[in-house]
Parts: C-alpha cells; structure tokens; sequence
C-alpha cells in the first residue's frame, strides 16, 4: 500500500520534470554557455573566457540598474500587498455588486502595455501637472517622468496599478481556505476588525502572503513591460531596470554574450533573494 | 441553513473602500473607451480635449481594427492556444502540485525537485529565448504548439506554488479515508483531491489564462516566420518607431479584452464557491 | 490501473507532438515555382509591398513571390538566423546592424547584380563605409532614403515672412525674432530618447568629420574633440524649445507641431506621415540643419532607410535578382517614395514630395552625409547619454563618458580593425 503511493508519485513527477528539464533547465544551460562568448545573436562567435562576468561588475550602467529595480521591487510590493490584501478582505466581505467589484478590479490586469502606457503617460505628463498647478504646487506641476529624480514613482504606480488584480485573486483564492466557523468562535470571543484579521484570517492565509511576497518581489525585480511602455529607461538612464537591458542590449543591440551573463548572475540573485524569502516566511508558518 | 446563520448586514466599510478604489479604474477606462471610438485628428495635447467625448459615436475603428488585425482568424489562434495551455495546466499541473506538496515535507527528494521547478520561475526569458528558438525549431515544434509547450513549461513553477499552497489547507485525513476503502493513489487524486481543488484550479486558470492572452514575445520569436498570428502579435500592426494608430489600437485592444474578461467572471464564480468551507471539518 | 492512465497521457501527448511536427514540416508545396521569399523590416510600407507581391506574382509564372512586413522585425529576424531559417531576401536599414550582418557572413555578395550601376555612387559609398572592416564584395542594394533636418510649417513662415537659415547665426537669428512674436520655435520629444539623435545627427555630419567613428577606432583622434561643437550647439538650441522637453514624447512632439504650438521641429522626414495623421492639411516643407556657419559646409543628413540584402543562403540567386530589378522598376518606386516621403537611392528621373523642396538643392547636388548614429553601436544607448547630457548639462562629463564607454563598447571592433590594418599594411 505504502510502496503503491510513492510509485505512483515517482510515475507523475519524472515525466513531468523531464518535460521541464527538456524546456527550461536546458535552454538555460545554453544561454549560460553563451555567456563565455561575445555571441551577438547571430553568425560567428569567439570564446571570451569571464570577461563578460568580469566586465559586469565594473560597469556603472549595471550597477546602476540594480539599485533601481531593488528600490522599485521593494516599495512597489510592500504597496501592493497592502492594497491588494485591503481590497480582497473588503472584496470576500458582504458586500453588493460582488461580481461587478471583482470584475472591475481585475480589469487593470488585462489592459494590454500599449494602452496602460499611453493612458498613464498621458496622466503624467498632462493631467497631474494640471491638477498640482490648480493646487498651486510647484513639485507637483512638472510631469514626473521627466525628472531622473521621480520617475521611479511613476512605474511604481503604473506597476503597483496592475498588479494589484493578480495578488487580490490570490488573496480572495486564499480567504477561501479560512472556514467561516473560524469566525464565528471569532466573533463569540468579541473579535473584530482589526484584532480578526490579525489573530484569525492572517495566520490562516499565510502560505498565500508568502506566495504573494514571493511572486511581487520576482515580478518586480524582472520589470520590463512598464519601462517599455513608460519610460524606455529614462531620463537619463535612470529607469534602466535589469531586465530592460538584457533584453535590450542582449536581443535589439549586440551584446547577447555579455547580457547573457548579466542574466547568470540577476537569476542567481533573484533565486537567493526568494529563497531567503520562502525559509523566512516558512519559519513563520511554523510558528503558528 | 448556514447561509441564515451567517447572514451580516452588508459591509459599507468595504463597500466605500471600494467605491473609491474604482475611481482608480474608471479614469483609464474611460480614455480607453472615448480614444478607441476618436478619429487621430480629434488627438490633442490638452486636457480637456482628451477628456471630452468624441464628435460621432462611429464603430469603423473597430471594424477597420477587425480588418487590420485579421480578427476572427487571430482570435482564433489565441483562443486554441489560450484553452489548451489552461487545459494541460491544470491537468498537469495540479498533479504536479500535488505530488510534490504532499511528499516535499519529509523527502529530500521532493523537496529539491520543488524548489529546482519554483526556481525555474526566476530564469530572465531574455536568456532562454534564443537557445529556444533554435530547440524548438530543431524539435519541428516552431508552431502554436510548441508555445502551448513552452507555457505549459514556463507557468509551471508559479502553479506548482500555489497548488502546493493550497493543499497545506486540505487535510490529508481525507486522502486516508478514501485509501481504507482501498482507492489507489491516482484514483483518490482525481476522486477526491482534484475537485476539492477547485477554487485553486480558477486561480490558476485565470492568472495562466491572463498571461498567455496578453503574452507577445513567445508566439513572437517561436511562431516567427509561420504565418500564424495571435491577437496581440496582429496588434504588433498599430505601432511602429516612427507612428502609432492609438485610436485603433485602443478599438483592437477593448475588443480583445472581451473574450478574456467574461473567463474571468466565469472563473471568479468558481473561486468563490470554496468547497473547503464547511466541507471539511 | 494507473500506470495505464499515466501511459495514456503520455502517449497521447506524444501523439499530439508527432502530428504537430508533421504539420510543420508538410508545409513545402509541390509545385517547380521558385519561391522567393523576403521579410523587411518596415511595417509602415506593409501595403506598398503587398500590393507588389500581387502585381509580380501575377505577371511572373516562374517565380512565386512572398513578402512580409512583420513588425518587430529585427527581432524576427535574429530568431529565425539562430535556426537557421533565412528568408532569400532581407530589407533592412544602413545601420549597424547591417555592419553586423556582413561580419557574420550571411549576406550574399551582390557585385554581380547588372542593377546595382544604377544606384547613386552616394548610397553604395555609404554601404562600403558601414563594413566594420572593408571587404571584396557588395551586399546590399539600396532602395530608398530618408532626410533629417529641421520640418517647418511653411503657412507660418509664409505669414510672418521668415526665411530658410542658411548659417548657424542666420539660425539663432530666427530662433530669436520667432520667440520675439511670442511664437514657441521648436517642440521635441525627448521622452522618447531616440529622438533625442535627430538634430544631434542633423548637426554632427556638418560639424565632424564623416568618418569620425573609424578615425577613433584608429585612435587619431577623440570624440571629445569632434564632437564639442555639436554638443555646445545643441545646448543652444534647448533654450529656444518648449519647457521640459523631457517630459513629452515623439507623439506628443509630433501633435503639437501638427497643432501649429510650434514652428519648426528638427527631426526626419519619416515623421510627416504622423503628423499629417493629426493634421491632414498641414503644409510642411523641411530645410538642412545650418550647423555651420559656413553654408556651403553644411551637408544633409540623408542615410539608407531601406535597402535589400540577398541572403548567402538563397538558393536562386538569378530569381532573387529578377524580383530586386522588380521592385526597383521606376514606377514602383516612385510610388513607394511618393507614400513614404523619401529619397530614391536609384539615379533617374524621380519626382520628390514638395514636403522636401527646401532640401532639393542638396539633394539634387549630392550634399548629403550618413547619420552618425549608423556607427553606433545600440547597446552604448548613445540616444540615452545625449537625454542625459541635455538634463545635465555638462559638455566635459558628457564627451569624457563618450569617448570610454565607445572603447569599452567596441573594443571587439577595434581590435578587428587593428588586425585588419596589420595584416593589410595601411
């Protein structure tokens, strides 16, 4: 009986694993041999040795695209958890119109890049000013996405805007997994609100908080399609996220050998960081 | 009898949050809506003559985006290629899931292959692109079902996650219940597990829907060459450097957001009716 | 039991991928028609060529053509090269990345197309000059132009009696009286960084040397010596241009020129179909950038904007040559130069839009040198630095960074360069 069990999980996990081997780990380990070569993409390349790895800590342009999607991955999945936990709580609760809310609020996820990008510039570059010169702020009547200073601030909102949807479902998928007698003894007990969410809903929706925190950070710290449709990197080189210059230079320009590496080192990077994340997160799964 | 016993008032807390939150909505929408029915001459740089309503309420923006874009057949391309991959992830996927969810606590086994999977998740695309363009073309597989592969392979890590997650919730006593009354493995699974899965499986179905809908690059550089667009490649059309159509590519863009919209109110009704709830304990 | 269900699943998937794989490679037809296969990399002209293609395949039995104007092109293009699977023809820009294309060797020497005479000296010096280092053979055949310099709204200059700058002081002279009747001189775009390359370009074949990027290479000289002039110059002109240029795009750019908010906005010519597109009855007409201030040294700005490279891997060569002698045929590409406002590489007798009258002398004379930006390597992001330096401000910082990063994005080139020489004693 108990052999019968791990055969049949060894007979679904190998075939599986192997299809993923086949389709991810392998083309990685291509691209990682790309990364020892000045590949361009195309046609004729040489052997560089770890150039390209050496380089790559001494060029400022990296460095700097690190800092800046560090930064942006930071604060925009703090916003967006809380917002997205608010906006699930207010969403699962009783509420009227329930489809048209969750229907609403999903909509900001399926707005193709061309159309966010083109409204929000328009936003930022148009109607805020507008609306700080009618204040009569100074800060807030230039666009800001034309100062190196602030534009961070504008992917943020336009990243934090979209992905909201995706984390609320999770939220709302994970509410469902709280059994309303947990409320119920709750409520008997006297608690409400605040005191509820923290001692009864929290700890039970937790695998799904660290779910949450877990694919925000990847997310955000792979940012690419807001850049493109906002900013394309500036001004002045100041939103040049990670991902925007692998793809960038690696598949548009010639540096696919170089990028490659780039790409090495970023997946080791967000693969340690999310690692951290789990074990962390799981200790407190644990503890509860 | 339990819907009595829980009947609240209705939350207005929730309700004004979420009033308001929709204004946040609303706003964009609302350009989408009044660009996609404007002529180009009708674009301004001012605000209030992007805000204003436009002169006629014509629909040849949406017919000439039809014809651009090729629409019925380019619907039809992503809409095979959207269901299948959805099909084969939750299928495999949730399978997956659940092999490795439920061994990953005490096997060291499982719980590598887990993290080797979730870690594929963080591999940049940028780095696979070219090595899997060349594979699958090696492969015959540079047509729509290599990218159904492809993304069969690339949601993986992230549905894994979640369905593991999920099933820290399901009690295993249910598995071993079904198992005394001597079901093998694979048929408590697809008996027992899978429906109970169900608010799991919409999640799944709506984000992995959600990002194949809307996804360019991977039909862009496997289907390279072969004739066949999806709808956003055939959107590809409106921009190019040096000029863009905004105003039909906002037609195109709301007409393409339809068919995903109603999956997802579709799918929402699932991820509500928590089977969990009650059933259970 | 289960052993079986899983055995189902795997042979029908794999039952599935068989099929798929057929289907793909089912797809050759049978019949003895060559097929000549191109993909260019303008979308915009994706009418022009389809009409084309119906008209050639009509009138030719032999030859079954197809033609394709994907966007994102380049990128297509690259992916199909990486499998392998080369169109017979490609139609690409003079730009780097032909550079790169002839480096690799994939494209077929072309010397031997009798319709290659045709095309202006100019042009097919231009593609010499883009081969990283120089090579026996031809490979490309250029198609058409296009012209960088300054769009002007000709109503406007008619009504306040303005007149095309020839000088750099006769420039700053009108910027001033426009700005002195209350009227805003330039709009730009510089959100979008590339645009930020148009009047950098415009003014630099004026004020360096053409070849400045081989000289480097060469080390002869640097890019902070040539290139100050053009740096200074541009400075100059931001004060004549709308407040916080950073925070507008092309588009934007291109409806407030089409909205009369400007009078002049120094870019190409490619972007007359967008702004027409805001404002069909504008009357437009462009000049050559007056950088110097000694007129008869200022050229125009006129690089190859689409030429057509036959593929080393095409099977007919002779087929390819009939289909390139097709679409240079005089009235086809009059058509595509009157639809796309740009310049024939092709010598004969072709009429120009009026958009580009003010032009014409330098045109019809020969005056023109290519974009700078075609030596560029992209992944430097030279549009990039250029947005930085206007928002800074800092010449030195600015040519300094210039000249280090160009060694270190190019050093793979310039040692190619250097072997080049040693082995050729130049």
């Amino acid at each position: 009986m108990k052999n019968e069990r791990k055969t049949t999980f060894l007979l679904i996990t190998i075939p599986i694993l192997a299809l993923f081997v086949c389709f991810n780990t392998i083309p990685l380990i291509r691209g990682v041999i790309y990364s020892f070569t000045n590949f361009k993409g195309f046609g004729t390349y040489d052997w560089v040795g770890f150039r390209n790895y050496a380089d790559l800590f001494s060029d400022a342009r990296v460095g700097k695209s690190y800092l800046f999607t560090f930064k942006l991955a930071v604060v925009t999945t703090v916003v967006v958890n809380v917002i997205s936990l608010i906006l699930a709580l207010a969403l699962n609760s009783k509420i009227r119109a329930k489809s048209f809310f969750r229907g609403a609020y999903f909509l900001p996820n399926i707005l193709g890049a061309l159309v966010v990008g083109y409204i929000f510039n328009y936003f930022f570059t148009y109607i805020l000013p507008a609306m700080g010169a009618m204040v009569g702020s100074d800060s807030m009547s230039k666009s800001i996405l034309s100062s190196p200073d602030s534009a961070w601030i504008g992917i943020m909102i336009v990243c934090a805007w979209q992905a909201v949807a995706m984390n609320t479902i999770i939220y709302i998928s994970g509410l469902q997994t709280v059994p309303e007698d947990v409320y119920e003894a709750g409520g008997l007990d006297g608690a409400t609100g605040w005191k509820q969410f923290r001692y009864l809903t929290f700890p039970l929706i937790i695998p799904f908080f660290s779910i949450n925190m877990v694919l925000s950070v990847k997310n955000f710290l792979m940012v690419f399609d807001q850049i493109m449709a906002l900013t394309k990197g500036g001004p002045a080189q100041s939103t040049e996220s990670i991902s925007y210059l692998i793809y960038n230079n690696g598949m548009s320009g010639g540096q696919f050998g170089f990028q490659s590496a780039n790409a090495v080192i970023f997946f080791i990077v967000i693969v340690t960081v999310s690692v951290a994340q789990m074990k962390f997160t799981g200790k407190k799964e644990e503890q509860l | 009898m339990k819907e009595d016993m829980i009947k609240r008032k209705t939350n207005w807390t929730a309700m004004i949050v979420l009033i308001l939150g929709l204004s946040a909505i609303a706003f964009p929408l609302y350009m989408t809506i009044i660009i996609a029915f404007k002529q180009p001459a009708e674009m301004t740089n001012s605000v209030g003559g992007i805000l204003s309503l436009p002169k006629t309420w014509s629909l040849d923006n949406f017919r000439e985006a039809m014809r651009v874009t090729d629409f019925w057949n380019s619907l039809k391309n992503s809409l095979v290629i959207t269901l299948l991959t959805v099909a084969l992830s939750i299928a495999i996927h949730s399978i997956m899931g659940y092999s490795l969810g439920r061994n990953k606590g005490h096997s060291k086994f499982y719980s590598f292959v887990y993290l080797f999977i979730v870690s594929g998740m963080f591999v940049p695309f940028a780095i696979l692109m070219m090595p899997l363009a060349k594979q699958t073309a090696e492969l015959g597989l540079a047509n729509w079902f290599g990218v159904i592969v492809l993304y069969v392979v690339f949601y993986m890590p992230m549905n894994i996650m979640l369905y593991a997650g999920y099933l820290v919730n399901i009690p295993i006593a249910l598995e071993e219940a079904a198992k005394v009354d001597g079901a093998s493995t694979w048929r408590t699974y697809w008996k027992i597990i899978f429906p109970i899965m169900r608010p799991m499986h919409a999640t799944v179905a709506v984000l992995t829907a959600l990002a194949v809908w809307n996804d360019v690059m991977t039909p862009l550089v496997i289907m390279a060459g072969s004739d066949q667009n999806t709808l956003p490649l055939a959107q590809l059309n409106f921009q190019t450097q040096f000029g863009t159509n905004y105003n039909l590519a906002f037609a195109s863009y709301l007409l393409s957001l339809i068919p995903i919209l109603i999956f997802y109110i579709v799918c929402q009704k699932q991820i509500l009716n928590g089977v969990v709830n009650g059933a259970v304990k | 039991m289960k052993g079986k269900a899983i055995g189902h699943l795997g042979i029908s998937l794999c039952c599935v991928a068989a099929a798929a794989g057929i289907q793909g490679c089912g797809a050759s037809n049978g019949s003895d028609k060559t097929e000549i296969e191109i993909v260019q990399y303008k979308p915009e002209a994706a009418a022009y060529f389809k009409t084309l293609e119906e008209q050639f395949n009509a009138t030719h039995d032999d030859i079954q053509l197809k033609i394709s104007s994907p966007n994102d092109a380049m990128t297509i293009l690259k992916t199909r090269f990486i499998r392998e699977d080369y169109p017979d023809i490609i139609g690409i820009g003079g730009d780097i990345n032909y550079s790169y294309f002839v480096d690799a060797e994939i494209l077929a020497d072309v010397s031997d197309y009798a319709g290659l005479q045709q095309i202006k000296q100019a042009y097919r010096d231009i593609d010499e000059a883009l081969e990283l280092v120089p090579t026996e053979g031809t490979y490309a055949v250029p198609y058409v132009a296009n012209a960088a310099g300054v769009l002007y709204n000709r109503d406007m200059f008619a009504q306040h009696g303005w007149e095309i700058p020839q000088t750099w002081t006769e420039f700053t002279a009108l910027c001033e009286e426009i700005q002195s009747e209350g009227i805003l001189p330039f709009y730009f775009g510089f959100k979008d960084t590339w645009t930020c390359l148009a009047p950098w370009n415009a003014m630099a074949v004026s004020l360096a040397p053409a070849d400045v990027t081989k000289q480097v290479n060469r080390s002869e000289t640097t890019f902070a010596e040539e290139y100050r002039e053009v740096s200074e110059k541009y400075l100059d002109m931001l004060q004549y241009a709308v407040d916080d240029p950073f925070a507008y795009g092309y588009n934007d750019a291109c409806t407030a020129f089409a909205r009369g908010e400007a009078a002049m906005y120094p870019i190409g010519s490619y972007a007359i179909p967008q702004i027409l597109s805001v404002n069909p009855d504008l009357n437009i007409d462009s000049f050559v950038m007056p950088a110097n201030d000694d007129a008869q040294a200022n050229t125009l700005n006129s690089g190859i904007d689409l030429q057509f490279c036959v593929m080393a891997d095409c099977k007919n060569k002779e087929a390819a040559y009939e289909v390139l002698d097709f679409l240079l045929a005089e009235e086809n590409l009059q058509q595509y130069i009157g639809e796309q406002i740009s310049i024939p590489c092709k010598e004969g007798d072709f009429t120009l839009s009026p958009m580009l009258d003010g032009m014409n002398q330098h045109i019809a004379e020969g005056r023109m040198t290519d974009y700078q930006d075609h030596y560029y390597p992209s992944e430097m992001a030279v549009d990039a630095q250029i947005q930085t330096f206007l928002l800074q401000k800092d010449v030195d910082a600015f040519l300094q960074k210039f000249d280090t990063d160009w060694l270190r994005y190019n050093r793979d080139i310039i040692r190619m360069v250097q072997e080049y020489e040693k082995t050729h004693g130049n």
